[in-house]
């Protein structure tokens, strides 16, 4: 009677749960590596067409070419040294007797390889976590701490070399494509002298209507910010790991952290684009595209400190007979009130610094002034603008600080 | 059925890490007794009772208590019967940021209008049983504190004070005095004890110390593994016995 | 319980400066009330303006202010404080842990704080005689007269009785949190021109937009634009590695910088605070301003392109890195640097071995989050020359209106921007995982 209880729970897993493992860490273990040589092979042809053609190209022979070369360096890295994604697992190629396994060994393993794991039907059909290449050649991929192996040093290990390339290569790679100039920074700076002139010598005359300005951007940051909180806070219920079980709250937790992560990685001015289209410009667009970028790192913020509330005093409240909604009110609330002050603290904090630059695209606030000033290259005004957003950035991010700290 | 509480066949597995932490359980308890749990750390004292009350769901088994399936009740008839089994806690599971009397008149949440409720009103007698029983416990002067300025064994007593509240026929009690010292922890267990004779309730503690358990229960049941490896009066818990519940190695420690 | 020393009874001299440190939270209190009280007259002045006289409203809100007025309201917000203060709890004094009590530390009764009330308007008149004749503990006229002080909570908590705290709604400070909080929604909603109807109204004509960006035309996704010369993976590889490279110079100069930012590294001598301050000053300034700005004079420095936006990203990760690097510093366990300095190593061998192995992991986080927010960042800082995915993204929307599909070609990149941001985000919370 006693096995109908938990027959199945504590049994071994079957084997083809296990081969599917199996095959997932190989699988892994193979397109990790195949990508970071795919990668390297396009940043390199990327660097010798800028520096041989003059051309800027990532593709010069076809990848026909390249995906053939990738698989044999692929399975060439993985028998005879240690690669990147055989590190990442953890994983070490020994012999049956847990030695280091012999150059013909290894040779053996590469070549049946080709017939085994590059179709996939040795490994489909290992046993014991063997597939046929690993058979025929005697060698099987072990645990790194099952072994006993020498430690090389940094420049002898594959692996770390092949970071270090991959590292150099994209450096290399990162200032052509970006087109780093050292010697335009230093030959240009007498160019910007006038600006700097400039702003030492802002234009006083404009303060009051700087302030004018001013005084709407930090309204624009308060409008979105608390309208951000007013939809956050219910969504945030929503999008907690902890507090929706079942199939329906699944549903809806990964529906609405989809969307959310989705809308905050679009940056508000982007959204601050489509709502100048959509409700004209001014103000409001910005207020809107604050509000809603706002609710969505909100929610984010928020549910993440849901899901690490104290489950002790919400298990207590339960224990007392409480519903659900008692058990939010008494259990939980009390316990993220501060939190979700001190996050919307420094959303605002944020807010304030979007809001000084979505005016560019015309979105309202002192961010417009000041991009029309920079194009007609009045700095003396410009200038006069920065400062006051230094100062007010400044000061709200001080007070937001110094609340958060007491909040604690 | 005449017993208070029953367990049948209890068994608890832990999804996560294919953890047996209750195997096949089976018990009764009497009005009025006074049942002290003892095991090792993770004999799985928490999840038994923890399963009685349906804070955690048992994987198999049932639990009656006054003849009524706990297991099998609704969401709604579940609320209604733990009002009537309260349970305090190791580490006192009070609301740290809500103040005292919050903390024990939210023991009484099952019993009050739950929308009134949702505006942290509270009928003025409930206020008035509140500080009572804050009373009972002898920390009236603390109420309006918040629960996180309060010493650790006044704490427990909030959490004794809250379970009053329910008025309960159940008190389970999850290792109340291992956070304390030895003084305090008396102090806490006499409150125990007074409620199994005073009010009546039936108590079912789990306590760490053998000699706590023998000076509190009038029936000791110990785990081992997910399993009853014992079940009788304390007294007759020998040296032998010991060493089969705690192990070979292990000694006895007295607390006095 | 033991009894802590109460401010009030310190032997400290009797220096200007101690009193000076007495009065301070005090005058705080006062500031902060003052300014809260300021701005609600302004918000008021505003609405009376914007209601009442149907004309434009400039930014103090006081067109229609006579001459007079101005006094007027400086008084009254006076007055409001210091009834505020006499008869209530503020915010000010609640912030900075302040309580009215009696000398005695018992709770005034109404007398004595109608008393107070009066005898301050001739302490103020009389302010810099009043803090001559104060004693060590700084009590000032009204003080002394109407037998009240203010006394940090904090230390007379447990002498106190336990009264049952009074709702929100019936206490000075709820209600004016409220009515700020209310006031300046009304006015922000005024000053933004918060306009739902034409939210709701337009929100048809929007639809096109929203279908053209729904249905994305990734014509251009590898293969180059013939116009822009680019595609957009081409821009969305040329904004991750700008993000990439920013972060990477960003990152090594604000390391060393760090340290100097670092109240325990720099010590308390006059040399040591003046760089500890400047460093902060330094982080503090360049971080109020957004990257995108300074792109706009990178743009003149350097000429338009990518490398102008690596320069205007790394400026701004330099000092958002540097403040957290430093704070990171500051946080660390001294214990080992304690046992390392015992050993009589100097201050820069005390960094090298105590300080920099407890802080790589934190700072390797720090930079990979700080290159997420500059991927983010380089989509748009396109927009003043700045190079990126948003040169390519504002191309297309300067086209709306000539090509026909402009805004689907937005919607694509638009998509690959979510892609590419949600990858690396994902990638980098898991990578920040493993490291701390
Ligand atoms: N949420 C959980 N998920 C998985 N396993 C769990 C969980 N909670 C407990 N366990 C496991 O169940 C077993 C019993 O745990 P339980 O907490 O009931 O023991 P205990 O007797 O209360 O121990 P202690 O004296 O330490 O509180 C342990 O092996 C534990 O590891
Ligand atoms: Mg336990």
């Amino acid at each position: 009677m006693k096995d109908r209880y938990y027959a199945g729970f504590m049994q071994e897993k079957p084997r083809w749960m296990r081969s599917l493992a199996d095959l997932r860490g190989r699988l892994f273990v193979f397109i990790t590596d195949a990508i970071a040589l795919i990668y390297l092979w396009t940043m390199v042809s990327y660097c010798s067409n800028t520096f041989m053609f003059h051309t800027k190209s990532f593709v010069t022979l076809p990848w026909w070419v390249m995906l053939l070369v990738v698989i044999e360096a692929t399975a060439l890295w993985e028998n005879f040294g240690v690669s990147v994604g055989m590190k990442l697992l953890g994983l070490r190629l020994t012999s049956a007797d847990g030695s280091a396994p012999s150059l013909g060994d290894r040779a053996l393993r590469y070549l049946t390889w080709h017939f085994s794991g590059l179709p996939l039907v040795g490994v489909v059909a290992a046993k014991d976590g063997q597939a046929w290449h690993d058979r025929l050649s005697g060698l099987r991929v072990v645990g790194a701490e099952d072994v006993e192996t020498e430690r090389y040093p940094w420049y002898r290990r594959s692996w770390s070399i092949a970071l270090l390339v991959l590292l150099i290569v994209t450096l290399v790679t990162a200032m052509l494509v970006t087109r780093v100039d050292f010697v335009k920074f230093f030959t240009g700076a007498p160019k910007t002298g006038r600006i700097w002139r400039a702003f030492l010598s802002p234009e006083w005359s404009l303060l009051g209507d700087g302030i004018r300005l001013l005084i709407v951007t930090v309204f624009m940051a308060f409008m979105a910010t608390l309208f951000g909180v007013l939809i956050a806070v219910p969504l945030s219920f929503l999008a907690a790991r902890n507090l929706t079980q079942g199939l329906i709250g699944r549903t809806v937790y990964t529906i609405v952290r989809g969307a959310m992560s989705i809308t905050r990685s679009i940056e508000p001015i982007i959204w601050a684009i489509i709502f100048v289209v959509w409700v004209r410009v001014g103000a409001f667009p910005g207020v809107l595209a604050l509000f809603v970028h706002s609710v969505a790192d909100l929610t984010k913020l928020y549910s993440e400190r849901l899901e690490s509330i104290d489950p002790g005093p919400v298990e207590a409240i339960r224990a007392t007979g409480a519903n659900k909604l008692q058990v939010i009110i008494y259990g939980i609330i009390p316990q993220i009130i501060n939190p979700y002050l001190s996050f919307t603290l420094y959303r605002w904090d944020i807010n304030v610094r979007m809001a000084t630059i979505i005016g560019i695209v015309g979105g309202g606030g002192i961010g417009q002034r000041l991009y029309q000033y920079t194009r007609l290259w009045r700095w003396s005004e410009a200038g006069l603008l920065m400062l006051l957003i230094m100062i007010v950035v400044w000061m709200m991010d001080y007070t937001s600080s110094r609340l958060r700290a007491r909040l604690g | 059925m005449a017993d208070h509480l029953v367990v049948e066949h209890l068994t608890k597995v832990y999804e996560r890490g294919d953890v047996l932490a209750l195997d096949d359980i089976s018990f009764s308890v009497e009005k009025g007794e006074f049942l002290v749990l003892i095991g090792l750390s993770g004999s799985g004292k928490s999840t038994l009772l923890r399963c009685i009350n349906r804070l955690i769901e048992p994987t198999a088994g049932k639990v009656y208590f006054d003849g009524i399936d706990v297991t099998a009740a609704s969401s709604r008839d579940l609320r209604q019967l733990r009002r009537r089994m309260a349970m305090i806690f190791q580490q006192f599971n009070l609301v740290r940021r809500s103040s005292v009397l919050t903390n024990v008149l939210s023991g009484r949440l099952g019993y009050v209008n739950p929308w009134l409720s949702a505006t942290h009103q509270f009928p003025h007698s409930e206020i008035k049983m509140a500080m009572a029983n804050l009373e009972r416990v002898g920390i009236p002067e603390q109420a309006y504190k918040r629960a996180d300025e309060l010493s650790g064994g006044q704490q427990q007593r909030v959490g004794i004070a809250r379970a009053l509240m329910q008025t309960p026929e159940l008190l389970m009690a999850d290792e109340p005095v291992s956070a304390l010292d030895p003084a305090t922890s008396h102090s806490v267990m006499r409150y125990l004890e007074l409620m199994n004779r005073e009010d009546g309730v039936t108590v079912l503690a789990s306590l760490h110390f053998l000699s706590l358990a023998r000076r509190y229960g009038t029936r000791i049941l110990a785990l081992k593994d997910g399993k009853i490896v014992y079940e009788g009066l304390p007294s007759e818990i020998d040296e032998a016995r010991f060493k089969e519940i705690y192990g070979e190695e292990a000694e006895q420690v007295e607390v006095h | 319980m033991a009894k802590r020393p109460s401010r009030l009874k310190s032997t400290k001299a009797n220096s200007l400066l101690t009193r000076l440190g007495a009065i301070r939270p005090r005058l705080f209190a006062f500031l902060l009330d003052w300014a809260s009280w300021g701005y609600v007259a302004y918000a008021v002045m505003f609405l009376i303006n914007r209601y009442w006289f149907v004309r434009y409203v400039n930014f103090y809100g006081t067109l229609t202010l006579p001459p007079w007025g101005w006094p007027l309201v400086v008084l009254a917000t006076l007055e409001l404080v210091v009834l505020s203060h006499a008869f209530g709890h503020s915010i000010g004094l609640s912030l900075f842990g302040l309580e009215l009590l009696t000398h005695s530390h018992r709770f005034p009764t109404v007398r004595d704080r109608a008393s107070r009330y009066l005898w301050w308007h001739a302490s103020a008149l009389l302010l810099p005689v009043s803090l001559w004749r104060s004693g060590r503990e700084c009590l000032l006229l009204h003080d002394v007269r109407s037998k009240t002080c203010m006394v940090p909570l904090a230390e007379v908590k447990d002498e106190l009785p336990v009264t049952k705290p009074r709702p929100w709604y019936l206490t000075n400070r709820g209600l004016m949190t409220v009515a700020l909080i209310g006031l300046t929604f009304w006015v922000g909603w005024l000053t933004t021109q918060i306009n739902l109807q034409r939210l709701f109204s337009r929100a048809p004509k929007s639809a096109y937009l929203w279908k053209a960006l729904v249905t994305p035309d990734f014509e251009h996704l590898a293969m180059p634009d013939p116009e822009l010369k680019d595609s957009i993976m081409g821009g969305m590889l040329e904004s991750i590695f700008m993000a990439l490279l920013a972060t990477i110079f960003g990152g090594l100069i604000a390391f060393p910088l760090s340290f100097l930012g670092a109240r325990n590294i720099m010590g308390f001598s006059p040399l040591g605070w003046l760089i500890f301050t400047l460093a902060r000053a330094f982080f503090n300034v360049f971080r109020s301003i957004e990257s995108i700005l300074w792109a706009v004079v990178f743009a003149v420095w350097v000429g338009f392109g990518p490398f102008a936006g690596v320069l205007a990203l790394t400026i701004h990760t330099i000092a958002a890195l540097g403040k957290l690097y430093s704070e990171q510093v500051e946080s660390i366990d001294p214990g080992p640097l304690e046992a390392i300095a015992a050993t009589g190593a100097r201050r820069w061998q005390v960094v090298l071995y105590g300080v920099i192995p407890q802080i790589i992991p934190s700072y390797l986080a720090f930079s990979l989050y700080r290159w997420d927010i500059n991927v983010r960042m380089s989509t748009v800082i396109a927009l003043v020359g700045g190079g990126g995915i948003g040169r390519i993204l504002f191309y297309y929307k300067g086209q709306v209106g000539r090509l026909s599909n402009a805004w689907n070609q937005v919607g694509a990149v638009v998509f690959t921007i979510v892609a590419v941001v949600w990858l690396l985000d994902y990638i980098s919370g898991r990578v920040r995982e493993k490291i701390i």
